[in-house]
């Protein structure tokens, strides 16, 4: 949330993204993934990122976690502020040290964030040995631990990928990125692949262990349900930029730019009774070839010619909400 | 009341497996009104797919009986069956894998058409052209291949498919799931126009519930290859009356951040549909189980057209 007053006593967030700009470049075409996004994180705090597929949501985690896969992407610019660190300016060797121990991530499909011929403990217990310097048995009963903490009997510790179901697989995956007490969480769509008794399971599980650890978390994910539940500042992410940001209820009650009231509109809610839903006309931009304007101008019922010539930038519509876009000037 | 345009009484479809059978759908009944939808949700691996596969002949039941239009269509030899297809279709839930990457979008559309043997070159032709519009997709599109269109657009696609031989009764498998959600609203919207410009009987199989909410006037949810409660929709999500109904409406992360809800966490997964013990098949995730629990239980009208199958129905909601 650029420009966001402080309201914590540290004067230096504890993550901060400026101007961050990722392209994929292949074969001489500029894929413009994330364009000048910025936004801060305090300590303890749940960031959700919204936006449909393609919008750029992982390849801003993979950003952080220091993990894009270069070549094809390409860091064009922006700055990365974690705990005090630039870590777009770190070298590889420091890089390895915070990943997996400070920030983890949690990866969308459990189906293949597992190593198939390993057995889950040993997954777990690999982390821990990289960052601690823990012996082989301590390691692994520290694994066991953590395999119980969410929800697994240690008992099958020796036990490969294809003999747990998708809800434990998932768990398992969780149990690895928390294994070191990581301070920033960066998780990708943690229960899509997920149905919605176990979706809730792990949700709550994710929220408990996050209180008690204060981990800060950004989630990522397309369901705004999720976010309700379990966010504390949100941000809408489109072609790459972010187009609105503020608290969850600033997003959930005052939404303001069209395309966040579009993505509301698409979604049938479940306690009002309306025959049609209201789907945002159009598809998304092709990355490659972005619009001049606003990137939701080719989509947008407000558009005017000057939203078609000239990209807008992010302004304050009321302290700590934040939206992109031309024909808002104040709160409505 | 009029002949229902479907109707399934204690429908099976066993899978032989090692050690056993896979009790996918296992003595299902109900019924779907003309013209109406039904919606079928359940987690997966609950049967769901299975269920709408068996009713149009995808898979053939190992017992109980189906009936269309009245006529039992159960057991049918390979002319019946043909004939039956063109009453009964399907659109499947992944619009890149279900449509042919080697044909154009009038050969995907024609195909049905083609197959029936009763049209002429130019009758098809025109009929891809109608449905093409039908179904909203561009004609420039007529001959683009699958890769080069997104997924609401395959989608289209699909449906228009599904429409060729104009049938009256359309099982719809998970068909926005793989949509973001602003496609979604786009493919939602316009099976519904169609089933109200052509009185289509759907059966819409999804694991989304708020999508079922909307789209579906009757419900039935399932576990475990058994439907656990069936009711009208609205009535449903109002007084959710299965212990299993419950919790999964209690889990669907809702949109209103201010509305506080309760939510019933259930323990443990889905069990194996591999010989299932005798008795209701939620029993061991239930938190009101019982000893009793360990004999069957059957579909009982609790209200006015609400089937449960819990024999502590009563008793849970003080009825």
């Amino acid at each position: 949330m650029d420009g966001k007053k402080e309201t914590s006593s540290t004067s230096q967030p504890f993550l901060e993204v400026k101007d961050l700009t990722v392209y994929y470049t292949v074969s001489k075409v500029d894929t413009k993934a994330v364009n000048g996004v910025s936004f801060r994180l305090e300590r303890g705090k749940t960031l959700g990122l919204v936006g449909e597929t393609g919008a750029g949501k992982t390849t801003i985690a993979k950003a952080i976690m220091g993990i894009l896969p270069t070549p094809p992407a390409r860091l064009m610019g922006g700055e990365i502020h974690f705990d005090g660190q630039e870590l777009t300016a770190l070298p590889e060797a420091q890089m390895l040290k915070i990943r997996g121990d400070k920030i983890s991530m949690i990866f969308q499909d459990p189906m293949t964030a597992l190593n198939p011929v390993i057995k889950v403990g040993d997954q777990i217990a690999e982390v821990i040995e990289l960052h601690n310097s823990f012996s082989k048995a301590e390691a692994k009963k520290r694994a066991g631990e953590m395999l119980e903490m969410v929800g697994i009997p240690a008992s099958r510790y020796s036990e490969y990928p294809h003999q747990f179901s998708g809800g434990m697989k998932q768990r398992v995956v969780i149990a690895m990125a928390l294994a070191c007490s990581p301070d920033l969480l960066l998780a990708d769509e943690p229960t899509t692949a997920l149905d919605v008794t176990i979706q809730a399971q792990v949700l709550d599980m994710i929220n408990d262990l996050k209180k008690k650890n204060n981990t800060s978390m950004i989630l990522i994910t397309h369901d705004l349900g999720v976010v309700a539940q379990s966010c504390d500042d949100v941000a809408v992410v489109y072609a790459g930029e972010i187009i609105e940001s503020g608290s969850k209820e600033d997003i959930f009650d005052h939404p303001t730019h069209p395309y966040t009231i579009g993505l509301f509109g698409a979604v049938p809610e479940l306690d009002t009774d309306e025959e049609w839903l209201h789907p945002i006309e159009g598809l998304p931009p092709d990355p490659t070839n972005l619009p001049e304007g606003c990137a939701f101008s080719p989509r947008c019922p407000n558009a005017t010619e000057e939203c078609r010539a000239k990209r807008p930038v992010s302004r304050e519509i009321a302290p700590g909400h934040f939206c992109r876009c031309l024909n808002i000037t104040k709160e409505a | 009341m009029s002949v229902p345009c479907i109707e399934v009484k204690h429908l099976q479809k066993y899978f032989k497996v090692r050690g056993g059978f896979l009790r996918a759908t296992d003595d299902v009944s109900f019924k779907i009104e003309k013209g109406k939808t039904m919606g079928i949700v359940g987690e997966s691996g609950c049967g769901k797919s299975t269920l709408g596969r068996t009713i149009i002949h995808m898979h053939e039941s190992t017992g109980g009986q189906i009936f269309y239009n009245g006529k039992d269509v159960t057991k049918v030899n390979h002319r019946e069956l043909k004939e039956l297809r063109t009453h009964m279709q399907i659109v499947f839930q992944d619009p890149y894998s279900s449509l042919n990457p080697r044909q154009t979008v009038e050969q995907i559309i024609r195909e049905p058409l083609y197959l029936t043997r009763k049209y002429s070159r130019q009758q098809i032709s025109d009929e891809v052209t109608r449905l093409m519009e039908l179904c909203g997709v561009e004609e420039r599109l007529r001959l683009a291949y699958p890769h080069e269109m997104d997924g609401g657009r395959r989608q289209r696609v699909g449906i228009a498919r599904a429409l060729a031989l104009n049938p009256d009764f359309i099982v719809c498998d998970e068909p926005v799931s793989a949509l973001d959600v602003s496609i979604q609203a786009q493919v939602l919207n316009l099976l519904k126009e169609l089933q109200q410009k052509q009185g289509l009987t759907y059966m819409f199989v999804t694991h989304d519930l708020s999508v079922v909410r909307h789209i579906s006037n009757d419900i039935g949810v399932m576990y475990l290859g058994q439907m656990v409660e069936t009711s009208e929709s609205k009535e449903l999500f109002a007084k959710p009356l299965h212990p299993y109904t419950k919790a999964l409406l209690s889990a669907i992360p809702s949109t209103n951040i201010h509305a506080q809800r309760e939510r019933i966490v259930l323990k443990g997964e889905i069990t194996s549909p591999i010989n299932p013990k005798p008795g209701c098949r939620f029993a061991a995730r239930c938190p009101y189980a019982t000893p009793e629990c360990g004999k069957p239980q059957q579909l009982e009208e609790v209200l006015p057209n609400h089937f449960v199958s819990c024999h502590r129905c009563r008793e849970i909601n003080e009825l």
